[in-house]
């Protein structure tokens, strides 16, 4: 198990470096998720519309789209040079090669996120502090399930031609329940209202966040076999 | 679970019984079988399209053949797990080397996935085996195809392992890294490791093999020892082969 976990950790610390020297990978999420928001900004009238009811929209977009760049980005790593062939031969488990990219695209998401959110904050005037410790809990299991699927079909789409438009195509439609759930949770939240009074929505995106690594743990074996 | 088969019942560390690999109506490997001593040097010549990578690709565990048997060192290809894969080394013309990474980064990072002993001290080691210590702080990107190539064996043969395959290696290199490659080959084998070599480089493949392999259209036509061979007239044998 240790040894299990050594390679995790020696994926992750892999990815880490590279983003540490390339920054391509934060800076391009940053950058089209900071454009998201100034796009819809300037296209509300917030004086019109409620920010705590438009604006969880425009944030999980924002991540959304942004993150699909991420996800594509991550294995696109692996294919130049053909690196993906180096770890397939290494006596690695499968899955230790999916939570290694796993936790690198998640901390990667999280660390865009934080940023964003205060520029989020600043734009749609909307003060988050009050309600910061249930948005975090909300974000961190959106984007676990976001992460979570979508390694799976980066890993998929990493060998196609169309890869750059097959990972939207693949992953949207099966995000659409988590990010609901996301997007009604952060509502709530920016309306006062306590987690508990959301059980439901939690339960929902939870349970998603556990179906989609289950698959992936299923799965990865047959993707990764060319 | 894997299971060692016994070695007294076979001299071979490679035993290829059958292979067979069909991608829908177009048949890559059509029932190879061969054996192999341990460390001989074996060279697999042939056109493009014969089904040399394909036969690489299953023997190392990246491809499922679609019949057909292949043990290596006692281990079952098709069951392809961490054991068979700490024996084997593979090296292709691409590197399998992160170009953003430094060469000591690289190495450190494969050290680490195949989990052994002090990593840094043996990523050290095989840097200077490669003779590039002095750029191991340089980012592989910046490296030239030679030396990218010399790093790929060291990232290849970091966990010593006792089987290497080498699919087209000379690919893209000049005189001089392809007299390095040869000569780093060269030590690998008086090391007693076993190489199986796929080359359109015959001059090259022909130098360091102890037997050779012709293959065309997924078959072997011809599998001789490298003494039964004329070298001077290979080349026109070749393509008296290939022709038939």
């Amino acid at each position: 198990m240790n040894r299990y976990f050594n390679q995790v950790k020696a994926i992750v610390w892999k990815d880490f470096i590279t983003e540490l020297k390339t920054r391509e990978l934060f800076s391009s999420m940053f950058i089209f998720a900071l454009l998201v928001i100034v796009i819809f900004i300037f296209s509300i009238d917030l004086s019109i519309v409620k920010a705590s009811e438009i604006g969880p929209g425009v944030l999980w977009v924002a991540f959304l789209f942004a993150g699909t760049i991420g996800l594509n980005r991550s294995f696109m790593l692996e294919k130049e040079n053909d690196c993906l062939q180096g770890l397939l031969l290494a006596p690695v488990d499968r899955t230790a090669l999916y939570f290694g990219k796993l936790i690198s695209n998640f901390v990667f998401l999280l660390i865009m996120e934080a940023f964003i959110l205060p520029i989020f904050m600043i734009f749609f005037n909307v003060d988050l502090i009050p309600h910061l410790l249930p948005l975090i809990y909300v974000i961190f299991a959106g984007t676990l399930g976001f992460c979570a699927i979508g390694t799976l079909l980066s890993s998929l789409s990493a060998n196609l031609k169309t890869r750059d438009i097959m990972l939207p195509i693949l992953l949207y439609p099966l995000i659409i329940p988590i990010i609901i759930g996301s997007v009604r949770m952060t509502g709530q939240i920016l309306m006062g209202e306590p987690l508990s009074n959301m059980m439901n929505w939690i339960s929902l995106v939870l349970c998603f966040d556990v179906i989609y690594i289950a698959i992936s743990i299923m799965m990865i074996d047959f993707v990764l076999e060319e | 679970m894997n299971e060692q088969t016994d070695p007294s019942s076979s001299h071979s560390i490679i035993q290829v019984r059958d292979l067979r690999k069909d991608f829908g109506y177009l048949q890559a490997l059509s029932g190879v079988s061969f054996d192999l001593n341990k460390g001989e040097f074996l060279t697999i010549f042939g056109p493009n399209g014969a089904g040399k990578t394909t036969l690489i690709k299953i023997l190392t565990g990246l491809m499922h053949p679609t019949s057909g048997s292949a043990i290596i060192d006692g281990f079952d290809v098709l069951e392809c797990d961490a054991e068979l894969r700490n024996q084997i080394g593979v090296i292709s013309h691409a590197t399998c080397l992160y170009p953003d990474l430094t060469a000591l980064e690289n190495l450190l990072f494969y050290a680490k996935l195949y989990c052994l002993d002090d990593p840094e001290e043996r990523a050290n080691e095989s840097i200077k085996a490669a003779g590039l210590q002095l750029r191991r702080h340089d980012q592989v990107r910046t490296y030239s195809r030679g030396m990218q190539q010399r790093m790929a064996i060291a990232r290849a043969t970091l966990h010593n392992p006792s089987v290497l395959f080498l699919d087209e290696p000379f690919t893209g290199l000049d005189l001089r890294a392809t007299n390095a490659l040869k000569d780093q080959l060269h030590d690998l084998h008086i090391d007693k490791r076993t190489i199986i070599m796929t080359t359109h480089d015959i001059s090259c493949g022909l130098e360091m093999c102890d037997r050779v392999a012709i293959q065309n259209k997924g078959k072997f036509l011809l599998l001789e020892s490298i003494d039964r061979i004329d070298l001077e007239n290979f080349e026109h044998f070749y393509t008296e082969v290939l022709e038939k």
